[in-house]
């Protein structure tokens, strides 16, 4: 069974919303980097980038992020280096105000190895969060600071995020096993 | 049908055929575009103690039914139109139009080229007119002599406090002289909503812990009501996301230090293209406005521009930085016209959602 939980015309109030929020939280845009974790969480740090330079008139730097390195519920091959690949590789995060966007916050395990990744390349001033869906059921102590939709679920429930840049349209449905 | 004249302050005459009432009357004269929805517009309070000029050439088809009523007391001051149609096709019309402006002692004057009219009221700008039985020097005296009041808003705006019961978020919605259209839009979306009047205080509204504000639409200029009503807004934008439209809209930005221009001529129409800067969509609404927004007055001012008319580039929204708090200065719900931005109240509903989620991690801020 699936039940579209955000359609088209509400992922991008969410986006918009987010976008005043982080305006709202950061007294502006400057010193802002986006970064998005891979694969949604990119086109959606591309979209909130693009929404905040339509409306500040200035350039945001946005880069991706792969954590799959870190995740820590993810059997490693003890000998390969830990390598964070930040597809922007003359983005620097030192001193600045860093905004960390993904589709799904669930576990919080995603987030975490991206705040070990992020950490790694240098000092932020700040870390905020911003997600299109916090499901719940954390395992660790993270939260979001901007949030799309709260979806309570079950745990034995799946959330789908569709963006158009990947998946030809965008919606959010929760499918029922 | 008997004649009848409409005479302009600038000595212009104009003759008739009257339907409605015959009662002689004095109002400011707008022009109104739309191409439909003549029953909102007569029912609106924004136009209060205004004649009406419909470009519309056919006014009157659609009678007037029990769901087009925008308020249920009506206070204009005259109907001008081209021709007056009194056979009216719609099914839900119990009532003609020349009926309804007689049980409410409204005057209207068909016969009158509008669109030359249009053009001359554009040329020359905003003025007085009277709808007489006579064109003559006394009935040009008596125009001029009449002074039109600027307390529109406290004619109109409800002076109780009353409730629009509802399941869901606790909404107030300020009425400046509100449509309902307004409460129509709250009671789809289940608000729990209580309106109160224009002049309450700050302490009166947070006491009633509402979740979101609503300034509504309203007639008038803003300049004109005292700077008690800037002071609750600067006080409630503060503590309660806040949503602002048309008149609501000019005192947020006048609460926030922008500054508005009068217009030469009022716009009322709804055939103007208006992006919404964030996601470059142009969407189509009901405009009605006297005054706008001051774009040199927006840098000293804590407000982003939301919304931009892409005719004559007026601002059509705004946001403030710190707070989540917006307005536009069209009508997001159409009434009549286009309803393309009536997510503007679901935005205004997640904003109320998403500040919750925020009070109550409040004590782990950083």
């Amino acid at each position: 069974m699936e039940n579209i939980v955000i359609n088209k015309m509400a992922m991008q109030r969410a986006l918009t919303r987010i976008t005043y929020e982080i305006i709202e939280k950061n007294k502006g845009v400057n010193n802002l980097v986006i970064i998005g974790i891979k694969t949604r969480g990119v086109f959606l740090a591309k979209r909130i980038a693009n929404r905040l330079e339509k409306l500040e008139n200035v350039k945001i730097p946005v880069a991706s992020i792969d954590v799959t390195n870190y995740r820590d519920d993810i059997e490693h091959d003890k000998q390969s280096p830990k390598k964070v690949s930040v597809t922007n590789d003359n983005i620097s995060v030192e001193k600045k105000n860093v905004i960390l966007v993904d589709d799904v916050l669930y576990t919080g395990r995603t987030v975490r190895a991206a705040l070990s990744a992020i950490l790694e390349l240098g000092r932020p001033r700040t870390i905020h969060l911003a997600v299109l869906v916090d499901r719940g059921h954390r395992e660790l102590p993270i939260r979001a600071d901007f949030v799309g939709k709260n979806i309570p679920s079950s745990q034995s429930e799946k959330i789908r995020v569709l963006m158009k840049e990947i998946d030809g349209k965008d919606l959010v449905e929760i499918i029922k096993n | 049908m008997a004649t009848r004249y409409l005479i302009l302050e600038d000595g212009t005459a104009y003759q008739g055929k009257a339907f409605g009432s015959r009662a002689t009357t004095t109002g400011k004269i707008i022009v109104n575009s739309n191409m439909l929805g003549y029953q909102e517009i007569i029912t609106n309070p924004i136009y209060h103690d205004q004649i009406i000029v419909f470009t519309q050439p056919s006014i009157g088809n659609i009678g007037i039914n029990h769901k087009s009523y925008e308020s249920i007391s009506t206070s204009i001051k005259g109907v001008v139109t081209h021709e007056y149609s009194d056979i009216s096709t719609n099914r839900l019309s119990k009532l003609s139009l020349d009926d309804f402006l007689k049980q409410r002692n409204i005057p209207g004057i068909s016969g009158i080229d509008t669109r030359e009219l249009a053009h001359h009221l554009r040329k020359h700008g905003a003025m007085k007119a009277s709808l007489v039985d006579v064109a003559d020097q006394h009935a040009f005296d008596q125009l001029n002599a009449t002074v039109l009041t600027n307390q529109q808003v406290s004619q109109v705006a409800t002076p109780k406090p009353y409730p629009n019961p509802g399941t869901g978020l606790n909404i107030i919605v300020i009425d400046f002289g509100l449509k309902h259209g307004i409460l129509k839009q709250l009671s789809e979306r289940h608000c729990d909503t209580i309106v109160l009047p224009w002049n309450v205080d700050s302490k009166n509204i947070l006491d009633l812990d509402p979740d979101g504000i609503i300034l509504s639409t309203g007639p008038g200029s803003p300049y004109d009501l005292p700077k008690s009503v800037l002071k609750m807004i600067q006080n409630v934008q503060k503590r309660v996301p806040l949503f602002a439209m048309g008149l609501g809209h000019e005192l947020f930005a006048l609460a926030n230090h922008a500054s508005l221009y009068q217009l030469k001529i009022d716009y009322h129409n709804s055939s103007h293209p208006i992006k919404e800067i964030i996601t470059n969509h142009v969407l189509y609404a009901s405009q009605n406005q006297e005054y706008s927004v001051d774009n040199q007055s927006i840098q000293n001012s804590n407000l982003i521009v939301t919304y931009r008319d892409l005719v004559n580039r007026t601002i059509q929204g705004l946001r403030h930085r710190d707070y989540p708090a917006f307005s536009v200065q069209f009508s997001p719900d159409g009434g009549p016209g286009p309803t393309d931005s009536v997510d503007l109240y679901d935005e205004f509903l997640e904003n109320i959602s998403s500040n919750m989620n925020k009070r109550s991690s409040r004590n782990d801020e950083f």
